[in-house]
């Protein structure tokens, strides 16, 4: 086992952490599964840094690896996640610095987000975190134009989901 | 759509609330292969399990009628019967150490189920090569002591095998047979449960490694 590549990885993951807890929280619905994904993610990741050359961004491929993940995992144990615990969504904001009804937007909203299909759901994780429209293409594997097509659906589905 | 633009600032904002996991832990978190080893110890030995079980099947009936008319068929039965019980403690053993070092996060505790699994593996593998000889020295030897009761059964009479050298030449053969087989049994086990152990290993080392 080579000592160095395991050190490397494990620094760039700890430094770069917020993205696959921030997939976690998008893709599961408590704290044990939250954990679990995580640790997925971690060995998917460590499995695939072998084929990481670092011809980009360890952030951007770890999207693409972290999501993918997300993806399958979350696929394979759909028929398990049926009921959504509106509660659990941890949106903790002190109440004296937010404004309620802003802070109850915010919290429909981002449950809309946790309603949408799989690769929707990565679509507008990818645009919450900034992303331009050719990163979320890279990302996915999809064209660019198609990247803006699916977005716009996907948008129109949580409008749904908010006004139904 | 500005309240997805809305809870897009906020996303931003708020990475601080996120949780963090310190490098040991990520570190660790590779090493939780071993629950992979482990699943696979277990896999394998109700694999072997069901392919014994499925060997029985093949049996010709002359054989198993043969066993009878020595006299041995319901002690092999019963030996039988024994056995397979005790293979399926082990293979309750195999899968309650799966489940423990699946799901500890317990360094201390994860080298404690290495160790523990290492050494049911090979409790398993003793047992079951320890049982192969064991078996075949009775058989051989009852077969010896009777073995004008056994050319009778097998009708060599009539096959024009001669009685006067039988019982060496057959106990002879029966040898032969008998370390090849277990031979081959004590080479499986060590390519496959070899293999899986001594990555087991390498992993309890690291392990001990991070401990220090």
């Amino acid at each position: 086992m080579n000592k160095e590549l395991e050190h490397s990885f494990v620094e760039q993951l700890e430094a770069n952490q917020n993205i696959v807890h921030k997939i976690c929280r998008l893709y599961t619905h408590d704290q044990d599964s939250h954990n679990d994904l995580f640790q997925e993610i971690t060995i998917q990741l460590w499995r695939a840094f072998p084929k990481f050359r670092g011809d980009s961004k360890f952030s951007t491929w770890m999207y693409r690896v972290a999501l993918n993940t997300a993806i399958t995992l979350y696929r394979k144990s759909k028929r398990r996640i049926k009921t959504q615990d509106f509660e659990s969504i941890s949106f903790k904001i002190k109440s004296e610095e937010y404004d309620d009804t802003i802070e109850l937007q915010l919290k429909l909203m981002y449950g809309a987000v946790k309603k949408l299909n799989d690769i929707d759901k990565a679509l507008v994780f990818l645009y919450l975190e900034d992303k331009s429209y050719r990163e979320i293409s890279h990302t996915l594997g999809i064209s660019e134009v198609n990247a803006r097509v699916k977005m716009n659906r996907a948008k129109e589905k949580l409008r749904k989901i908010l006004n139904p | 759509m500005d309240q997805l633009d809305k809870l897009k600032k906020e996303w931003q904002s708020r990475e601080q609330e996120l949780p963090k996991v310190s490098f040991n832990d990520i570190y660790k978190m590779l090493l939780k292969k071993s629950s992979s080893i482990v699943k696979w110890i277990f896999v394998i030995s109700i694999a072997e399990l069901l392919f014994w079980i499925g060997l029985h099947f093949l049996i010709p009936k002359e054989n198993i009628e043969l066993m009878s008319n020595m006299g041995v068929g319901d002690i092999m039965f019963y030996s039988n019967f024994i056995h397979y019980t005790i293979f399926a403690i082990f293979i309750y053993y195999f899968y309650r150490n799966y489940r423990s070092i699946q799901v500890t996060d317990n360094t201390k505790m994860l080298m404690r189920n290495i160790l523990k699994t290492r050494k049911t593996v090979k409790y398993f593998v003793y047992y079951n090569v320890g049982m192969a000889i064991l078996v075949s020295i009775v058989v051989d030897i009852y077969f010896y002591k009777n073995s004008n009761q056994l050319y009778e059964a097998m009708d060599f009479a009539s096959k024009g095998v001669p009685q006067d050298n039988f019982a060496n030449v057959f106990i002879l053969s029966q040898i032969i047979v008998g370390v090849v087989i277990i031979g081959l049994l004590v080479v499986f086990y060590w390519l496959i449960y070899g293999i899986l152990l001594k990555r087991l290993k390498g992993n309890y080392i690291e392990l001990q490694k991070m401990g220090d």
